[in-house]
């Protein structure tokens, strides 16, 4: 019993001994590391300066743009060089992979300080392959409306971009207040049926387009419903009979976009809906069509402007939804202001 | 010799009853789901607006109601019927649309189109996509087959690694596709009736209905063919013909159910079971059973997916099986004896 006594004793001094000395070692080469909380709500520690990044989605980097810490970048996903318009200065970074299944030798290989995914894609393997080999692994969402100011501010700490940051949300901070100020007292709201990308399937609470829907000062007819994306049939947006019709689409590429056929083809297909022409909204014309790029995301607020104005022209008639595109993206993006977005 | 054709006549009494039983049933559930749904309408105003030519109630009744419903019996029926063809002409129990990769085949058809149509695609494109990739699973399945000789294990061999290479393929359009094209192609795979008009239904009832007499009349043929390849050659059955151009047509018949309605599965495997189970294998009555017996599991199967839970819908890919399994189990626990 005594013998175990001592063996045990040595074990515990020896190893906070090794405990110590590794605390040690690591502050000795680590300089500054600093403790955030990603869009998982786990703690990461990450190691400053940040000097290498790989990002997987064009969320995130077009937030980075933003912070004017584009040439951090060593790695992006493979739909950039899909849209090279959009990103001239990033197009011919290296591509890892998609945003959900990322090569990860490719991302060892260019050997990023961090690497930065979605808070749901790719999975837990991610940090199975990569922390082990020194790579932080970072989750921000930026599609989300009530985490965007904070994963801003996490991200301009990282980078070591605050006071960029801090302009960033400023201006979002400003755009959004415009909205909400004038949108949340409305007690008039208009019935909208929001449909997301795929058809007859809606944005219940939890989805991004809900929350876009309600801040626009909207009234979402599945706004009661329990799952964010469910499916629902057309006879119940019939009896519903919304005022308003918002359609999110993808087609990707909308920068280079010139001519708006496509958009008015979305348009005229849900307004051809069978039995849809005793819709308030279809007979009034007011469906109206909103592209990915300003649908979620960084440039949400810029949809929901649009939104607001769709919903209540006398109200937000001082709004200029276009301009306000034009600003972000020569201002914080640093390209000029081109595309086709919404239809009508 | 009188008792014996007494017999067969009742034998065929019941088989016909089990028929009329089925119609009634499919009747009855179809006016059951005339009368739900999202709007105010009611039971009585729902009929009444049959016979209307306008107003809210026709557009209700005609345009959203009518065509899921028309559509859920038009796809039972097709998957009913396809996996019947192909459980006869492989004399395989495992044989179905789902099994042999064909349904496989003509959902890439159809994501394909899904995904690089842009948005901006025809119904008639999804169609033929979806048949020319059925096809082109069923010619992969008797080519395998002829090199290897036709014995029917090579076939459903075949059939399940068909399945594999385009469930893959499907799965890496997904892995591909932007987050958009996920969403499509994810709930493409639950299934969903919500999206046909009468369009989608005359293309789809025309790929099914076609060959149907073509079926009707090789009954007896695959009667023959349950004895075995040599005795039904011996009884004058052209047993290449047969299963060649049998695989082609149910190949049709799949392509013309899930292309414009996506993955509804486990219906063309048990219907034809299920039926069998009650009324035996005569193809005469069996094919025609079959397809009712898919119907009626498609169509109760939708309109417990869209009532349940309303106004939120339970893809039908998903009820099929919840309901279509315990059924399926429940009256193979019931039969003791080996049935096939």
């Amino acid at each position: 019993m005594r013998k175990y006594g001592i063996k045990i004793c040595a074990l515990i001094l020896l190893s906070s001994l090794l405990i110590l000395a590794g605390g040690l070692v690591a502050r000795a080469t680590a300089g500054e590391s600093i403790r955030i909380q990603d869009a998982t709500g786990r703690f990461v520690e990450v190691r400053l300066p940040v000097k290498k990044l790989v990002v997987l989605t064009s969320d995130a980097l077009e937030v980075i743009r933003a912070l004017k810490a584009e040439d951090l970048v060593v790695g992006i996903n493979t739909g950039i060089a899909k849209e090279p318009l959009f990103w001239p200065g990033l197009k011919d970074k290296p591509a890892v992979g998609s945003w959900r299944g990322p090569n990860y030798e490719l991302i060892v290989e260019l050997n990023p300080d961090i690497v930065i995914g979605y808070a749901r894609h790719p999975g837990q393997d991610m940090e199975k392959k990569l922390v082990p080999l020194g790579i932080t692994v970072i989750r921000l969402d930026f599609y989300k409306m009530r985490s965007m100011v904070k994963e801003i501010e996490i991200l301009g700490r990282i980078l070591g971009k605050e006071q960029e940051a801090r302009q960033l949300i400023c201006w979002y901070q400003e755009k959004l207040n415009l909205v909400e100020r004038e949108s949340m007292p409305l007690r008039n709201r208009p019935d909208v049926y929001v449909e997301s990308y795929s058809k007859y399937h809606t944005a219940g609470p939890g989805s991004g387009g809900h929350e876009m829907c309600v801040l626009a000062g909207g009234h979402n007819i599945a706004s009661n419903f329990s799952i964010p994306y469910p499916e629902i049939t057309p006879e119940w947006v019939l009896a519903k009979n919304p005022q308003v019709i918002i359609k999110a689409t993808a087609f990707g590429n909308c920068y280079a976009m010139i001519d708006p056929d496509p958009l008015k083809s979305v348009r005229d297909k849900i307004m051809a809906c069978p039995a849809w022409d005793n819709i308030r909204a279809v007979r009034d014309g007011k469906v109206y069509v909103l592209s990915s790029d300003i649908w979620t995301g960084p440039r949400a607020i810029i949809g929901i402007s649009y939104m607001a104005k769709w919903f209540h022209p006398e109200v937000f008639n001082f709004l200029d939804p276009e301009k306000l595109h034009r600003e972000y993206l020569e201002k914080f993006q640093g390209i000029k202001y081109q595309g086709v977005y919404v239809y009508p | 010799m009188n008792n014996i054709s007494q017999q067969y006549k009742n034998l065929t009494g019941r088989k016909l009853s089990f028929i009329i039983l089925l119609v009634t049933v499919l009747f009855g559930v179809a006016l059951i789901a005339l009368s739900q749904g999202a709007s105010s309408l009611g039971v009585k105003d729902s009929f009444a607006a049959l016979f209307q030519q306008t107003g809210l109630a026709h557009a209700i009744v005609w345009k959203l109601r009518l065509p899921r419903i028309v559509m859920a019996i038009i796809v039972g029926c097709g998957l009913g019927l396809a996996g019947t063809v192909f459980q006869a002409i492989l004399r395989n129990p495992l044989a179905s649309p789902y099994t042999l990769g064909i349904a496989s085949g003509a959902g890439f058809g159809a994501v394909m189109v899904i995904v690089f149509g842009g948005g901006i695609y025809s119904e008639y494109l999804i169609a033929g996509n979806a048949f020319f990739f059925a096809l082109l699973s069923s010619f992969l399945i008797l080519g395998i087959a002829r090199l290897k000789g036709f014995t029917t294990e090579t076939m459903i061999l075949a059939g399940i690694a068909i399945m594999f290479l385009f469930s893959s393929l499907s799965s890496f359009f997904q892995y591909m596709g932007t987050m958009e094209q996920v969403h499509e192609i994810v709930f493409w795979f639950f299934g969903s009736l919500s999206k046909v008009g009468w369009k989608e239904i005359s293309i789809a009832a025309v790929m099914i209905l076609l060959p149907c007499p073509v079926l009707l009349k090789w009954s007896w043929d695959f009667n023959l063919l349950s004895a075995g390849d040599e005795s039904a050659k011996a009884l004058g059955v052209n047993v290449e013909k047969v299963r060649m151009l049998g695989i082609v047509l149910a190949s049709l018949i799949t392509a013309g159910a899930i292309c414009f309605t996506g993955v509804i599965g486990f219906i063309g495997l048990v219907s034809p079971h299920i039926t069998r189970m009650i009324i035996g294998g005569d193809h005469r009555f069996l094919l025609p059973a079959s397809a009712l017996v898919g119907a009626v599991l498609v169509l109760t199967a939708d309109t417990l997916g869209r009532t349940l839970w309303a106004p939120q819908v339970i893809p039908i890919g998903i009820v099929t099986s919840f309901i279509g399994v315990p059924f399926f189990l429940y009256l193979l626990m019931k039969k003791r004896r080996e049935y096939w």
